[in-house]
């Protein structure tokens, strides 16, 4: 075993330099690095870029708060609340720009990164603007007839993000990293970044890791930082661990609706509590230990109506 | 359970009912079909219910199989991995379309256009919009390798327009052979399913057409909310109304606060 990984929250995020091209874990409303995310943004963090599949909590969170300046992604969506309200306010402020493909592509781009390729074929967004149209990027996807078959493929070249942030379930010292449930693009976004940070809901002993294997999506050799913060995915949820706070999600969206009382929002949860554990605290133990998941199920009983 | 305000249909059926019956109609037993939030998940649970128990439902967060009891807030609820079949990532639950896997997708979309290519990226400028919409998630994917697509959407002359300000998901793209052209497997749209008819696309010129109007809705009223010229079907039926074993389900099982199917304003 090497030495130990295990970082601060503050030493992980000021290891990310301002224009960063970060891509983040998680998937819609679930397994976010939103502690490491309002870390960001009490330290001002600027003019980051994200590569990004549908990530919207981050989204939303680094476009609200100022921190955002582009976004290659594929869909942010706040499933059951709406469009994100501080992104979609920013472009078509003209704020942030944006390159647009759908998830396959944007995926993909990624995978090839991982597999140490300079471009993937795809078999989506050939005929439609998603090809046709630029935002930012020089060049987007390129057609080709495959020179096997001369089947019409489309090539998407590799992104490489200068860092990946993921949330997961629990690491080891070493940053072998397990997470229950589905991966959604976690494997993919950390083999294709430069860096891999690794937020964890708890740092364990490596016979935990080890005594089941499977669980393991992120092998330590890939993971640079390990920081634990538990419930550190909040408001978003983390299968076996807790649900998502869908009352908290209201209220955000509520004030998101306004940059003035998003701006309340943010000294409220964010700038005010001067770091996580301050951020839990106000949160209260009451409302965390709600949204914990009930061991035999794997979410909160609260949300357990008619499962079982 | 209150009924007093279900309206827009025969016998207190709502719209959103006969859509949801409608969509589930669509999926054969033992399809694999990838599903996602609102109406459709709507759909496929009724068609699980029903005629289709051994369909395979795909969720794009890499949930396989699912066998859901109550109605998810979107497609990586928890809810959808407690008792699904297998629990992965994403690009395996896209790469799925793309192996030639899923039989039927289904999208909803801001506009629609006589092809049945989608817009859900931007109205206006691309890189200016006016609205910035949420943008294709895996709509593109679904719309390009999906064996079927059908298409879900409020029948409004604003959503149902000529060309769509940003392709974002192909329909027939400009028409007969376009969709060979661009390399896009799977038949395109099949079915059209709003708030007033059932459509389907015209097999020479790839247009939309008039198939069925629901129960109480003429022709006329859903040409008049149609955004382009729309072609008929040789006999324009009526779209049967959903049986009152299939409401039951829908308003007792599936969606019991009325979140999707309506008639709880």
């Amino acid at each position: 075993m090497g030495s130990s990984k295990v970082v601060s929250l503050s030493e992980a995020v000021a290891s990310v330099a301002d224009g960063a091209n970060i891509t983040f874990g998680g998937f819609a409303a679930y397994f976010t690095p939103l502690a490491f995310v309002r870390e960001m943004i009490r330290r001002g963090k600027r003019g980051i870029e994200m590569t990004s599949v549908a990530e919207c909590w981050v989204a939303d969170y680094l476009a609200g708060a100022g921190v955002l300046k582009r976004a290659r992604f594929s869909n942010f969506m706040f499933e059951g609340l709406g469009r994100c309200q501080n992104f979609v306010r920013a472009v078509e402020r003209g704020e942030i720009e944006v390159e647009d493909y759908s998830h396959f592509a944007i995926t993909s781009r990624l995978v090839a990164a991982g597999f140490g390729l300079p471009f993937m074929p795809v078999k989506s967004m050939a005929g439609t603007d998603l090809m046709g149209r630029r935002g930012f990027e020089a060049e987007k996807a390129r057609p080709l007839a495959c020179p096997f078959t001369g089947e019409p493929v489309l090539l998407v070249p590799a992104v490489r993000p200068d860092v990946a942030v993921i949330h997961l379930a629990r690491s080891d010292r070493d940053g072998n990293s397990q997470l229950f449930g589905y991966t959604a693009v976690v494997e993919e976004q950390a083999r294709a970044a430069q860096r891999v940070i690794v937020t964890t809901e708890e740092v364990v002993e490596d016979t935990v890791i080890r005594a089941q294997p499977e669980l393991t999506v992120l092998p330590g050799f890939l993971v640079d930082a390990v920081v634990e913060v538990p419930f550190g995915a909040h408001p978003t949820g983390m299968y076996r661990y807790y649900d998502p706070d869908f009352e908290f999600m209201r209220d955000y969206y509520a004030a998101s609706r306004d940059p003035a009382a998003f701006r309340a929002h943010l000294e409220e949860w964010v700038l005010g509590p001067g770091d996580h554990w301050a951020y839990l605290r106000k949160v209260g133990l009451r409302r965390l230990l709600a949204l914990r998941s009930d061991p035999g199920l794997g979410i909160a009983r609260m949300h357990a109506r008619t499962v079982t | 359970m209150s009924t007093n305000k279900r309206k827009g249909a025969a016998n207190g059926v709502t719209r959103q009912e006969i859509m949801a019956v409608a969509a589930a109609r669509e999926i054969r037993n033992s399809e694999v079909a990838f599903i996602g939030t609102g109406l459709p998940m709507v759909a496929a649970y009724l068609a699980k219910a029903t005629h289709a128990p051994d369909a395979v439902l795909v969720f794009e967060s890499g949930i396989v199989g699912a066998k859901p009891k109550e109605l998810a807030t979107g497609v990586g609820d928890l809810r959808l991995l407690v008792g699904c079949v297998k629990s992965t990532g994403l690009y395996y639950a896209l790469s799925l379309l793309q192996g030639g896997f899923v039989d039927i997708g289904f999208l909803g979309a801001a506009e629609v256009d006589q092809y049945g290519n989608l817009n859900s990226t931007a109205i206006g400028d691309y890189r200016r919009p006016t609205v910035r919409l949420p943008g294709s998630g895996g709509a593109n994917d679904i719309g390009s390798l999906a064996r079927r697509l059908v298409i879900m959407v409020p029948h409004e002359r604003r959503r149902l327009v000529p060309r769509v300000q940003y392709l974002t998901t192909p329909g027939f793209l400009d028409g007969p052979g376009a969709r060979e052209r661009a390399g896009l497997r799977g038949e395109g749209p099949t079915r059209v399913i709003t708030d007033l008819a059932v459509l389907d696309f015209d097999p020479a010129s790839k247009r939309m057409r008039l198939a069925t109007v629901h129960p109480g809705v003429t022709v006329e009223e859903v040409e008049a909310r149609t955004g382009f010229p729309l072609l008929r079907a040789p006999r324009v039926g009526e779209t049967p109304l959903p049986s009152a074993g299939e409401v039951r389900l829908l308003r007792e099982r599936i969606d019991p606060e009325g979140i999707y199917i309506g008639g709880k304003g």
